[in-house]
């Protein structure tokens, strides 16, 4: 987000944020962009799903937030984020924006997350975060179209895996679902000689322009 | 709130482990443990996950999800499967992270599978921290273990099943290549070979490598020393032309009845075609007779002469290769060995006694070293000694001189039945050995209050002594005493413990074994050794009257405290480096050479070296305890 819509806005200035969350916002903001040329096993993704309270996204509004990293290639427990957004919106958007860093970030249905997401930071934050999205939901297939060869619902794929999670629908159960998800995509990736976060951004894109156009 | 998140990630994790044992069986506090330190890991169907190349394992792995293949690598073959599917729950590698080397098998994902992985160290402390998942691997181990001792067993009940029956055709009981001369030979150069190649008789065979006469050694009075024969003659001068011969096809049986009915003591073995094929002696047939311990024991007790007494040892050993052969585990072999020795020692000390006058003298006949400690191998020299008491206003010198006199024959006869004479001349005959309780427990005290090293060195070998016959009550004093008195000089304990510790186990931590120059590993001095050290000195400090390595373990450790599991780990360790000197042993004496304790481990098949190996890491983790006791 630049400063000319934060200028327009009309919205709370962030002036009146906690002085450890604006802190931890410069601090974010400081942070360099990644580089989208390392190899898998030298990067940091990080899954981010959100909690909503319902599916239209003029009128339900965002419950929670969860993120798992997989930091080379490997997922641990404790490399974790979730938080609900009451009471205390900014602090938990800021301290995800925290855990997240520059990126990239990992989303399954970019389209619904993703908006949800960059209009609560704005409305709490006043800012949009530059992050890299990439979205399972387009890359699943274009790398295991022998499972589903078109875009499908979370559901399927875990079952097309096998993938179980401790509490489906719960931001923090389905991104953890989504993340293995994510380890699997990775190995094929590399596989098929995708090695980096740009070529998988790219085989995204490539996806999204074939379905425009076919 | 980021703790929530990784406790709800880590209860996914803990959640899907406690479906599988033995984590379901495991210490909360451990189970949480694992399932915090654990990362999850993808691994593409077809692509490997550990190998051998890899080098030591970073990680213990446990299958969330898919299958992984284990395959064994290598000629020989580890255990009873080829392959082995892992599914989810399955954990690898455990041998090779516990005894921190490379895997001895590949470990591939047949599947698209997660696992969980989790580091090396963490799994380390996983295994301390839990005794559950402990006994799981140490378990995991001992099925190992029982896997080498059926392989051993049918090693051997092959070896046995052939050379035991007297239905062996002769042709393959003579393993030798003939030894024989031609018929214009001169009859000193047939002796100096005989005399070369240490052999009984000689064949004289003519150019077709037929048997024509035979020459033996009780032969040569009558016809050769007495009638001053000229030597430069030729042998069949003096041979017995027509000897018996054999066909290679008929059977021991058959060579024993025809030694009986002739009374031959060697038989010429021919192919079919009439060529001499090697030489049957009346003592080949002899270790064909299957020898049962009930005999052996009531032959012991019924000789009543040292011909009849060496037979019984010989038999001894035949009986220990049959043992061997029927699967017995190395502690009851020893223990066998160790009981029919001590009937022998005993039988032999009853013959003596009869030939010199010890009525009304209270002595006890103590053995030293491996046989104190009731593990004597097959090629165990002899250490022993005499307690006895004077009584008020006894001849001290005189009473000790006839003890000394008796001694000393059972000394001799002890050699004549297959117990070297010891070169350090740790006998009963040697008048420093024959003590009262009082000396004894001076020279003792000395040892204790002054650990030189020669002091040290001594308090090994007579520390682990026993009585072997006589009065068990002088012995009984003599511990007890000694006990106490070990224990209050702790700096003697100390230096025991530095002692024992000069000495680590052979193991590398680039290559599996650490071996000496020729590739051998010394199984005595850098495997049974660091057992038996560390148990003597857990037996001092827990006042264990037992002079056994096995029992010293056993007792000491439950009273300090250990593990059950961690005991039987250790004592399963120090089994199966006996049972490897014992089968080194037992293959070399067959071919006559001196039994010793090396075995070049890469002889050995890959299940005995991954046991070696896991023997040798709990004797390293017997020395850390005492390392840490004394703070050394």
């Amino acid at each position: 987000m630049n400063w000319l819509t934060r200028l327009l806005s009309n919205r709370t200035d962030t002036a009146s944020l906690d002085v450890a969350l604006r802190d931890a916002i410069a601090n974010w903001e400081a942070l360099a962009a990644p580089d989208l040329g390392t190899a898998h096993f030298e990067t940091r993704y990080v899954v981010i799903n959100t909690e909503a309270s319902g599916l239209d996204l003029d009128k339900d509004r965002l419950l929670a937030v969860a993120a798992i990293a997989i930091d080379r290639e490997r997922l641990s427990p404790h490399d974790s984020y979730y938080a609900p957004l009451e009471p205390d919106a900014a602090t938990a958007l800021t301290n995800l924006l925290t855990f997240v860093g520059k990126g990239p970030v990992v989303v399954f249905n970019a389209s619904f997350n993703r908006s949800l997401l960059e209009r609560a930071l704005d409305e709490h934050l006043r800012l949009t975060p530059d992050w890299t999205w990439l979205d399972l939901h387009w890359i699943l297939p274009a790398l295991y179209d022998e499972h589903i060869d078109r875009p499908a619902r979370l559901g399927d794929w875990m079952k097309a895996f096998g993938i179980e999670t401790f509490q489906r629908h719960h931001a923090l159960g389905d991104a953890w679902a989504i993340a293995q998800l994510m380890l699997a995509a990775q190995a094929r990736a590399r596989s098929l000689g995708l090695n980096t976060p740009r070529s998988l951004a790219d085989l995204e894109h490539s996806r999204r322009q074939l379905r425009r156009h076919g | 709130m980021p703790a929530a998140a990784s406790e709800m990630l880590v209860g996914a994790s803990s959640d899907f482990l406690t479906r599988f044992s033995p984590f379901n069986r495991m210490e909360p506090e451990a189970l949480a443990f694992l399932a915090e330190r654990s990362t999850l890991a993808f691994h593409a169907r077809g692509s490997e996950i550990l190998t051998p190349e890899m080098g030591q394992p970073t990680h213990f792995h446990i299958v969330q999800r898919g299958k992984v293949q284990a395959r064994q690598l290598g000629p020989a073959s580890v255990t009873d499967y080829a392959a082995m599917t892992l599914g989810p729950g399955e954990c690898f590698p455990i041998g090779a992270i516990s005894a921190q080397r490379p895997s001895t098998n590949a470990y591939v994902a047949v599947e698209d599978s997660f696992v969980y992985q989790l580091p090396a160290e963490d799994f380390l402390k996983l295994m301390q921290m839990s005794p559950v998942f402990h006994v799981f691997c140490t378990q995991y181990i001992a099925s190992l273990l029982n896997q080498s001792r059926q392989q051993l067993q049918s090693t051997f009940a092959q070896r046995a099943a052939e050379q035991q029956t007297m239905t062996t055709p002769l042709g393959q009981l003579v393993k030798k290549e003939p030894i024989f001369v031609g018929p214009d030979n001169t009859i000193r150069a047939a002796l100096e070979k005989m005399s070369e190649m240490r052999i009984g008789c000689m064949v004289v065979a003519d150019a077709e490598r037929k048997p024509i006469g035979i020459l033996t050694q009780s032969d040569l009075l009558p016809r050769v020393v007495l009638p001053g024969i000229d030597l430069q003659r030729p042998i069949c001068d003096v041979m017995t032309a027509t000897p018996h011969v054999m066909s290679a096809s008929d059977s021991a049986y058959d060579a024993a009845l025809e030694m009986a009915t002739h009374g031959v003591r060697h038989l010429l073995v021919v192919d079919s075609e009439g060529r001499l094929k090697g030489v049957v002696s009346e003592r080949d047939l002899f270790t064909l007779q299957r020898i049962g311990l009930r005999q052996i024991r009531s032959s012991i007790e019924g000789a009543d002469d040292l011909e009849a007494l060496q037979r019984a040892s010989r038999d001894i050993r035949q009986l220990a290769l049959n043992l061997i052969a029927q699967g017995i585990g190395a502690e009851q072999l020893t223990q066998f060995i160790s009981a029919l020795n001590d009937a022998l020692t005993c039988r032999i000390i009853d013959l003596a006694r009869t030939r010199h006058e010890l009525y009304g003298i209270d002595y006890a006949w103590l053995a030293f070293g491996s046989e104190g400690r009731h593990e004597q191998t097959l090629s165990s020299d002899q250490d022993n000694g005499i307690i006895y008491v004077c009584p008020e206003g006894a001849d001290r010198d005189a009473l000790k001189n006839r003890l000394l006199a008796c001694a000393k024959e059972v000394n001799e006869n002890l050699a004549a039945c297959g117990f070297p004479l010891c070169k350090g001349n740790i006998m009963a005959s040697n008048p420093e050995l024959c003590l009262t309780l009082e000396e004894w427990k001076g020279r003792f005290g000395d040892w204790i209050r002054e650990p030189d090293p020669q002091a040290l060195l001594n308090a090994t070998i007579f520390f682990d002594y026993r009585v072997l016959c006589g009065n068990e009550r002088l012995g009984d004093q003599l511990r007890a005493w000694l006990n106490r008195t070990a224990k209050a000089y702790s700096n003697f304990l100390r230096l025991m413990a530095s002692n024992a510790l000069q000495v680590a186990p052979p193991l590398g931590r680039i290559r599996d074994f650490v071996v000496e120059e020729d590739g051998t590993i010394d199984l005595k001095k850098s495997g049974a050794r660091l057992f038996v050290d560390v148990a003597r000195i857990l037996a001092l400090r827990a006042d264990v009257a037992s002079s056994s390595t096995v029992q010293r373990l056993r007792q000491a450790g439950t009273r300090m405290g250990m593990p059950a599991e961690e005991i039987a780990a250790l004592i399963d360790g120090f089994h199966f480096i006996q049972l490897l000197r014992l089968r080194s042993q037992h293959l070399d004496t067959e071919h006559d050479a001196p039994g010793d304790n090396r075995i070049n481990p890469d002889a050995l098949n890959e299940l005995d070296r991954r046991i070696l190996k896991e023997a040798f890491r709990q004797a390293r983790k017997l020395q850390l305890r005492l390392k840490l006791d004394y703070q050394l």
